[in-house]
């Protein structure tokens, strides 16, 4: 016997989810899905979940993280109860949800306090770089006021607290989705399972048949302005990025020579998350679908930072090139590093988190041989 | 009686739909040669404005006294071939219809040689059955300007003043104190948000001021005799008795809501259990607060179909209203108690047409539904100081939840009125499976009963919502005024006669009738069988129980059965149609098929305007039996349709109809 928790909606709502309570359960959305499997019925009994307040059932499915919100589904619903945009409430959801520190919930559902959060975040952070430098009248004044090491040790307390919280949301998640057995079904193996992850990140064969309805407004848009490659750019783009600056700090001090091959990966890897980024931030600006049209502002705020730190990121990057220098150039330097230092430490507990939630939840999809054929 | 010597034969190819099994021609060669058939024709369409024409001519001209027309099943053309009798003054019940095409061609277009010979027997016997028949006239009965409405709830109320106003005097009975019926306490409705009381109290203030309406109330209906046009109706108030002498009756006597057993979903044993009107009556008297039982409520939860659509119990039948009705009560607190927290538990929701917005704006208000399996309906137990439903949710994977609330509502259906059954009784009209009254035809002949005279309108008729009952009972107004109008009522001849000298009255005659049609009556010194002709349906079950052969039935008499069992077990030699192919009809099939791009030129040329048959002839410069073949083709695959009669109804114009056609 489960309870029923009437107050649940309401909750939902604050994620995002417009009028779901319209839904009156004809599964038209599940239908029209293309990634739903066998037995997966989703979008339909996901909003039925919300709708008695289900919780649990919601956190240990591996099916929400099926959906890439696409959207195909609102635009058939006759009920207007926008399916698309519920899915990805309860993405956002499962992630406040995951994550131990209550942080995500608070900074999810009260947009006031989210730009105050991250406005102070980027404001500790300016300070904090600004004191890095000798030559800046701040250091002096602040290490009068916080002892080096002081502030030292912090930076460390807060960057393993991100830390923490990504793995505890993973060992959350994971603990749920090895609970939810679905019957007695053939499993994969390990090996071959992460191979198929890995094959849908690299392809995104799945993400491909979404927008494949006749009167779909994707249909007939050439490949590289479909939302599946503006996302494998993003992802790739990010990707890339994250292994040239691994590499270079690995291998060897930064802003040296261009040839090296990290510099290359790097160039590359930028231009497609700028473009992946700002074809997004473009779609969202013109609302080209509903999906795009009814977001969050965690999450238009959590791309614009991607889009800031890999613009800025470029900027530098042609700036060591040509060895133009401009004053700006400082300062460009300082927003950069605020950023990518917010994204990191709001890994868990921003949309960003997705990057590891989905692929867990992939990985067990494909575990027990649900796929689609 | 004499037997017919001038009759007139038609055998109809239906433009092959016929012809191409049976073999027309050559019955029509036996046929010529039989006693008393003076024309017997072969004609491509029998029912072409055409052959209409030249029937009327025959009739005329050879002074025919029956004519057969063999073509498809009278339920198409009976009336057809009849209007051709009486434009050529042959009374109508001198033609016989035999039907050719659906029992014969059609049926058996496997077997040509005995579709035939079938066809050639239901030919003689048509035939055999003309040659006896009579000439029938209208039945007339005179009729009473008045009417009884029993019931004056919204329906009866509205068809009383209906009927009022295109002039009848009405007398409506009520049996409770207080007009009304259910609907006056009902509080707020939808779609206009009167309330019940509002719309009673305006009907009844209208009812009251008019001088044709008599209202009686407290009163029942005692002993009904009489027949259509002449009702005698007995009413009783208290101890007193009023005879009323009406044309018609209606009957708008309503519903009662269904009673839970003690026990249903905890009905009667727990204290918080309570059915849909009891809700609507706390609704309606409640203050600032929904308190039940002193107890603030601040969840409700409805079971739907409570008695209802019972695969294995009594009520089969959906009441349709109960749906409604509880989503819009639960609208209504939700814009009274905006927090009061309401779950529908139900098996389907049916809002039908605009009452689906009711349902929309329930669940956009957050109401939760819970779909059940009538085979596992809900649990509802005590739990604590509140009550506890289990359910298993259909459309949640058929999950075991449960839920706490403080109030359930039974959505109980709509059940016949306790009175009807002894009502039917007295008015002699029968109740249906639900125990409902009964319409004849629930499509066609939707407030008729099987009584003449006696109409039924509203939810007696079975569950209906209040728009729908005065619906029908203003359709039965129409119906009762179109009878009493005049002051003689049209009735068709085709009923039970009795022969005063053969009769001995035994009484089995008035024993099997179910309309109670047949009486005793005194004449010339002895008691002989009377049918009231009013009341007799001609339904013939009289006829074969009467031992001396005394009742018979207007259009099927002894001799004209007997005539056509002759008819159909004469042996009918018929030669094998290959060789026996008719010379002219093989003519005619190859001019057909010489014009095959004919309808072409006929469709270009009422693109324009509609034309009648000579008048394409002559345009298109073509046989006119050609034309007509390729016309009545068009005709039977709906690419052209008559369009009325020229001037001096003579022929049928024909137009193209709306449709599209490929012009390769």
């Amino acid at each position: 016997m489960t309870r029923i928790d009437p107050g649940f909606a309401s909750e939902i709502t604050k994620y995002g989810a417009s009028d779901f309570n319209a839904c009156f359960n004809c599964g038209n959305c599940t239908a029209i899905c293309g990634l739903t499997a066998n037995d997966a019925n989703f979008p339909r009994m996901f909003i039925r979940y919300g709708m008695l307040g289900l919780k649990e059932e919601i956190l240990k499915s591996k099916e929400l993280w099926l959906c890439y919100a696409c959207g195909d589904c609102s635009e058939t619903c006759p009920r207007q109860a926008a399916p698309g945009n519920y899915m990805a409430a309860l993405h956002r959801y499962a992630i406040a949800s995951y994550e131990p520190t209550g942080l995500t919930k608070l900074l999810f559902k009260n947009k006031l306090l989210f730009i105050l959060f991250t406005s102070i975040m980027a404001l500790v952070l300016g300070v904090f770089l600004f004191t890095l430098k000798p030559d800046h009248v701040v250091s002096r004044w602040i290490f009068k006021m916080i002892p080096y090491a002081v502030i030292h040790n912090m930076g460390l307390v807060i960057f393993t607290i991100t830390g923490m919280s990504i793995i505890w949301g993973l060992l959350n998640m994971f603990l749920r989705l090895k609970s939810n057995k679905s019957g007695e079904a053939k499993k994969n193996s390990c090996l071959s399972s992460w191979k198929e992850v890995f094959g849908e990140l690299a392809t995104m064969k799945r993400y491909r048949t979404c927008d494949l309805e006749e009167d779909s407004y994707w249909k007939d848009k050439p490949a590289f302005q479909k939302p599946w490659f503006i996302h494998w750019s993003v992802m790739w783009g990010f990707i890339g990025l994250l292994a040239a600056t691994l590499l270079d700090f690995l291998l060897k001090d930064p802003a040296t020579t261009t040839w090296w091959p990290a510099r290359i990966l790097g160039t590359l890897a930028g231009l497609f998350l700028i473009y992946g980024t700002s074809m997004m931030l473009l779609y969202r600006s013109r609302k080209a679908t509903r999906s795009y049209a009814e977001t969050n502002i965690a999450d238009n705020v959590f791309l614009w930072f991607l889009w800031i730190a890999g613009f800025t990121g470029f900027w530098m990057e042609i700036s060591v090139f040509f060895t133009f220098n401009h004053p700006a150039n400082h300062y460009i330097l300082l927003v950069h590093t605020i950023i990518s230092m917010e994204l990191v430490l709001l890994f868990a507990f921003s949309k960003f988190a997705h990057a590891v939630y989905r692929p867990l939840a992939l990985f067990y999809y494909f575990r027990e041989n649900l796929s689609n054929n | 009686m004499e037997k017919k010597q001038r009759i007139g034969v038609y055998i109809c190819h239906c433009g092959g739909n016929i012809s191409d099994y049976v073999d027309v021609s050559q019955i029509k060669d036996i046929v010529k040669g039989l006693d008393g058939v003076v024309v017997a024709k072969n004609v491509m369409f029998a029912c072409a404005d055409s052959n209409q024409k030249e029937m009327v001519n025959d009739i005329v001209d050879q002074k025919l006294d029956g004519i057969v027309v063999a073509s498809c099943s009278p339920k198409l053309h009976l009336h057809t071939f009849r209007n051709v009798a009486i434009r050529a003054g042959l009374n109508p019940y001198n033609y016989t219809q035999v039907n050719i095409r659906e029992q014969c061609s059609w049926a058996h277009s496997d077997t040509p040689s005995e579709a035939s010979e079938k066809a050639a027997g239901l030919i003689l016997a048509g035939i055999n059955r003309v040659s006896h028949s009579e000439a029938l006239e209208n039945i007339e009965v005179s009729s009473t300007r008045a009417a009884v409405v029993i019931g004056a709830g919204v329906s009866g109320m509205r068809a009383a003043i209906g009927l009022s106003q295109m002039g009848n005097q009405v007398y409506l009975i009520e049996k409770e104190y207080k007009p009304g019926g259910h609907i006056a306490r009902w509080g707020e409705m939808f779609m206009d948000g009167k309330t019940g009381d509002e719309i009673i109290s305006a009907l009844l203030t209208k009812v009251k001021s008019d001088k044709n309406i008599t209202l009686f109330t407290n009163a029942g209906i005692g002993k009904v005799s009489g027949s259509l046009g002449n009702f005698d109706v007995e009413v009783r108030i208290s101890d007193e008795i009023l005879n009323l002498k009406v044309g018609a009756i209606l009957v708008t006597t309503g519903y009662d809501h269904y009673q839970p057993a003690i026990g249903e979903y905890g009905y009667g044993e727990l204290s918080n259990v309570i059915t849909l009107p009891e809700f609507r009556e706390l609704l309606n008297n409640c203050g600032d607060t929904l308190n039940y039982q002193n107890k603030k409520v601040n969840s409700i939860a409805f079971i739907y179909c409570v008695g209802m659509r019972q695969t294995k119990g009594e009520n089969k039948y959906c009441s349709r209203v109960c749906c409604t009705t509880a989503i819009h009560s639960s609208l209504l607190v939700h814009n009274k108690f905006k927090s009061v927290l309401v779950y529908h538990l139900y098996r389907d929701i049916r809002t039908y047409g605009k009452q689906e917005v009711l349902y929309e704006q329930s669940s956009k208000n957050g109401d939760i539904y819970l779909k059940f399996d009538e085979k596992i309906p809900p649990k509802v137990s005590n739990s604590k100081h509140r009550l506890l439903i289990q359910v298993k949710d259909e459309l949640t994977r058929k999950q075991d939840l449960e839920l706490e609330t403080d109030l359930v509502v039974l959505v109980t259906g709509l059940v016949p009125g306790k009175d009807t059954a002894e009502l039917a009784g007295k008015l002699k009209i029968p109740v249906g499976n639900d125990k409902f009254f009964n319409e004849i035809h629930p499509k066609l002949r939707p407030v008729e009963t099987v009584i003449n005279g006696v109409f039924i309108g509203g939810s007696c008729q079975g569950p209906k919502n209040i728009t729908e009952s005065v619906q029908s009972a203003m359709a039965a107004t129409v119906k009762i005024n179109a009878l009493t109008k005049n002051p003689t009522i049209q009735l068709e001849p085709v009923i039970a006669r009795v022969n005063f000298d053969t009769c001995v009255w035994c009484g089995k005659c008035a024993e099997v009738c179910e309309y109670d049609a047949v009486h005793p009556l005194e004449m010339y010194g002895k008691t002989v069988a009377s049918v009231n002709e009013a009341v007799c349906k001609g339904c013939g079950i009289c006829a074969p129980v009467c031992p001396n052969d005394a009742i018979d039935i207007a259009q099927y008499s002894n001799a004209e059965i007997e005539g056509m069992i002759d008819g159909f077990s004469e042996k009918v030699e018929l030669k094998e149609s290959a060789e026996s192919e008719d010379e002219q009809s093989a003519v005619t099939g190859a001019e057909m098929k010489d014009q095959p791009q004919l309808w072409l030129r006929i469709s270009a040329s009422l693109q324009k305007e509609s034309k009648t048959i000579p008048a394409l002839v002559k345009e298109l410069d073509v046989p006119a039996n050609v034309l007509t073949y390729h016309l009545m083709t068009m005709n039977k695959y709906s690419l052209v349709e008559a369009d009325g009669m020229d001037d001096s109804d003579e022929y049928y114009y024909y137009r193209l109809k709306n449709i599209q056609h490929d012009q390769n």
